[in-house]
């Protein structure tokens, strides 16, 4: 009953995406997905840790390049790409970590924000002979099927990205429940306390930082499978602030947050970029309400509503 | 017995987040009176100061000066009233000078005359020129004294002014507080019981947040102000 | 690399920091005395860029857009100031770091709204090139150069010899002591948010005739700003200046040995002067009062 109860908000939560699936296009829908699997390291990041980055793209980068980099010139096996991509995320998280987790918390979004750039110019221009510049790698056709689940399949790759996030997901909850989501939250409330109580706020938030960044870089490279090619796009200037924004529409710190965010900023983007052609001022003027009103966001707002609906049920 | 409070504390509930610091505190200050407020450190004596300065939010009950409440105020608006809140911290901006300290006094409360500061406190005379964050702890807590009395406040809420001064300037600090007391009321938060005892009209002991003890005119020894810290 | 070649580069970077000078020294008033990390500055910036445009159009001078950029940044800024900070003051800096981005964002849709997606050229005032040691160099440049160091010189005679830059000083070292003296701290916030507005929206008019002027133009340049802010130190007036001159310097320098180091070479450097010193250069271990 206990595990029933563990699994009972993910399962309605990925079914909702399921019935998602069925009524919006494929691509949607994959986007969506991937979008919600790189919102959930800034959202673990921002909301457990406490530190808000401007610089996610850079870890995304790192995921998308490694894979792209395998996939255009080495291998044909899309699984290892992905495998390259996280390992290369863990790399990097490893490299810049422990200089960056010292620092606080506004330098830390600022620091990663100077990361993204540096990362976008590198891409650009300085390895433009390999990443072949602003034209972006393209490796559609280089990608082989692989057996049981072919990821280079738009469907079947949906299958693999939904059974990948509820992984994630189900890991962010777990990570939350132990000792270890008690330090971090404690850690981003008091830091001083944590170190009275022995614990290390160097170590927990190195923790949660590559648990986050690893995870982006892991959506980085299915954006790299899903998409075919791989451009310095990814990290520009004017996409770095996107997972905090997303973060914040779904509401910091919840676990349903991030699903819910991508949902309403990849359907109100497409749906008001359609319509209005102007996503920029509503999505700027929903951020600034939002906060003022509370901080809770869409899914924070939703959740005691949900809960009350539900437990009514149940009783 | 007869002259009415100036300051009325009553009921006074205030709380950090979810934790309670102090609960139904219910003082009362007389103009020209020395109160003080001993107790453990952590007891919620800084508390009741800022609280009384408007520095806090989640305050309940009663604040009342002159009859006027104070609930709700911003905290330069309770000073512009004339209750100057003294931290225990001693920074002075020590990247101003000593008579530019003194001038946003002056320029809070429109009054320029910088003799009476002088004159409770000679040394800062020779100092005006040099930068706050160059004095001594003692000349610190002569600063922060010395642009708190400009504009005359009606009461000085000061928190812990002795903590790690030496005993020469204790002193003197002693001796100021006794001629302040003339003409402005004193709540002063203090550890320092001989000191506490020889100047204070009254007395409340403060532990756990809650007024634990009150001691008025005689009754007023340091042995009987030991047993609460 | 010959001497004219150096020279003009000189040049070139002192302009180029001039203009980040002028927006980073908003951001870091505001953040050293209200503990802020106001994004929307770069809106005002856009917005001083994109009103020299229109007047320029209209009455031909540059100088005039400029001033009347300034003045609407300060406007927006004082508006911003007045229905959203400060209701947020109290709140954590990434809380007002989010806020503001929103309303960059909702500032970029303004703009686009308003002035169109296509970006729009600005003519230089002055087209004369003046010989310096045997290279031409456009006179805009050098009076942008002027322009920051008399803002310099203006802005420490109020932070020095006023009373209310002096209070200004003293609320960033402490707030509540500036407050517990009696003096109104928000009529303070209020005035160094609209001198942060203002200079962005300066910034952003004198930046126009030297690049194209467009809806993201504020994003483009964030980066930049940031590290200027960040190497010099979040709240030190002194250090946004050195650090800016830094950055214009290895910004133009770092082009004329290698092009793509233009961009690149200021985040190494900050990255590694933020490993030397976590605080950058001037910036005091200030934490969220």
């Amino acid at each position: 009953m206990n595990t029933f109860r563990w699994w009972r908000g993910i399962l309605l939560a990925f079914f909702l995406l399921a019935i998602i699936r069925v009524f919006l296009p494929l691509p949607f829908s994959n986007e969506i997905i991937i979008f919600s699997i790189y919102v959930m390291g800034c959202s673990f990041l921002l909301g457990r840790v406490g530190f808000i980055s401007f610089g996610q793209p850079a870890y995304l980068a790192t995921g998308a390049y490694a894979t792209a980099f395998y996939l255009f010139y080495f291998g044909a096996n899309p699984f290892i790409g992905i495998l390259i991509g996280v390992v290369a995320g863990l790399v990097m998280s490893l490299i810049v970590g422990p200089l960056f987790v010292r620092l606080r918390s506004d330098y830390f979004a600022l620091v990663n924000l100077a990361l993204a750039v540096i990362f976008y110019y590198t891409m650009q221009k300085v390895l433009a002979p390999i990443t072949q510049g602003d034209n972006g790698l393209w490796f559609l056709a280089n990608m082989t099927s692989t057996p049981i689940i072919d990821i280079t399949r738009p469907k079947e790759f949906f299958t693999f990205a939904f059974l990948a996030a509820l992984a994630i997901w189900a890991l962010f909850k777990y990570l939350n429940d132990t000792l270890y989501g008690a330090c971090a939250l404690a850690s981003k409330v008091n830091e001083d306390k944590v170190q009275f109580l022995g614990y290390s706020n160097f170590k927990i938030r190195f923790f949660g930082f590559i648990v986050a960044n690893v995870t982006t870089a892991f959506a980085g490279s299915l954006y790299a499978i899903y998409l075919g090619f791989v451009s310095p796009e990814i990290t520009s200037a004017h996409r770095c602030a996107d997972p905090v924004v997303v973060t914040i529409l779904g509401g910091v710190g919840t676990l349903y947050g991030p699903l819910v965010g991508a949902i309403a900023f990849t359907g109100m983007k497409d749906l008001i970029a359609g319509l209005i052609g102007n996503w920029e001022l509503f999505i700027g003027f929903l951020l600034v309400f939002i906060m003022l009103a509370g901080e809770k966001g869409i899914w924070g707002s939703l959740e005691p509503q949900l809960k009350k609906v539900f437990s009514g049920k149940r009783v | 017995m007869n002259q009415s409070d100036i300051l009325t504390v009553g009921n006074l509930n205030v709380s950090y987040g979810e934790s309670k610091v102090l609960f139904d505190i219910e003082m009362g200050v007389k103009p020209g009176h020395v109160v003080a407020c001993v107790g453990r450190n952590g007891a919620g004596k800084s508390t009741l100061l800022k609280s009384i300065a408007g520095f806090l939010k989640n305050v309940s009950g009663t604040i009342a000066f002159d009859g006027a409440s104070l609930l709700g105020m911003m905290a330069y608006d309770v000073a512009k009233l004339g209750i100057k809140y003294i931290p225990q911290d001693k920074k002075v901006f020590s990247d101003l000078t000593v008579r530019e300290n003194l001038e946003l006094g002056s320029y809070a409360t429109k009054d320029y005359n910088w003799e009476q500061v002088t004159d409770y406190f000679p040394k800062l005379k020779a100092l005006m020129d040099r930068k706050a964050g160059f004095l001594s702890g003692g000349e610190r807590q002569m600063l922060m004294i010395g642009r708190a009395i400009l504009g005359n406040p009606k009461i000085l809420l000061i928190d812990e002014p002795t903590e790690g001064l030496a005993p020469s300037i204790v002193a003197h600090l002693r001796d100021v507080f006794k001629e302040l007391s003339k003409k402005t009321a004193l709540v002063i938060v203090e550890q320092n019981l001989p000191l506490v005892c020889a100047i204070s009209e009254k007395i409340y002991a403060i532990k756990e947040g809650r007024i634990v003890k009150e001691l008025v005119g005689e009754k007023i020894s340091a042995s009987i102000c030991e047993g609460y810290l | 690399m010959d001497t004219q070649l150096l020279a003009s580069g000189v040049i070139f970077g002192l302009s180029i920091g001039s203009i980040y000078f002028l927006m980073a020294i908003g951001l870091s008033l505001c953040f050293g005395l209200m503990r802020i990390i106001s994004l929307d500055q770069l809106f005002y910036y856009a917005v001083g860029a994109y009103i020299t445009y229109t007047i320029s159009v209209y009455s031909g001078s540059v100088w005039l857009g400029a001033l009347g950029g300034m003045i609407v940044a300060a406007v927006c800024a004082f508006a911003v100031e007045r229905f959203i900070f400060l209701r947020i003051y109290e709140r954590d800096i990434a809380f007002t770091m989010i806020t503001s981005f929103g309303i960059l964002i909702g500032g970029v849709g303004i703009i686009k709204a308003i002035w169109g997606l296509a970006p729009r050229p600005v003519l230089m005032p002055i087209m004369t090139q003046w010989t310096i040691l045997g290279t031409e160099v456009p006179v805009y440049r050098l009076i942008v150069i002027l322009i920051a160091a008399l803002v310099y010189g203006l802005i420490w005679v109020f932070l020095n010899k006023t009373i209310i830059g002096k209070a200004i000083r003293a609320g960033i070292e402490s707030v509540e002591h500036v407050e517990g003296l009696g003096i109104n701290v928000y009529r303070l916030f209020t005035i160094t948010f609209i001198i942060a507005g203002t200079l962005s929206g300066l910034a952003g008019g004198l930046h126009a005739p030297l690049i194209m002027v467009d809806p993201n133009m504020g994003l483009e340049v964030m980066p930049f700003i940031f590290m200027v802010v960040i190497i010099g130190g979040l709240g030190s007036i002194k250090g946004t200046l050195i650090s800016a001159l830094i950055v214009g310097q290895v910004f133009s320098i770092g082009a004329l040995i290698y092009a793509p180091l233009a961009q690149m070479a200021p985040f190494a450097i900050m990255l590694l002067i933020l490993l030397i010193k976590p605080t950058g250069l001037y910036g005091s271990k200030l934490l969220k009062r």
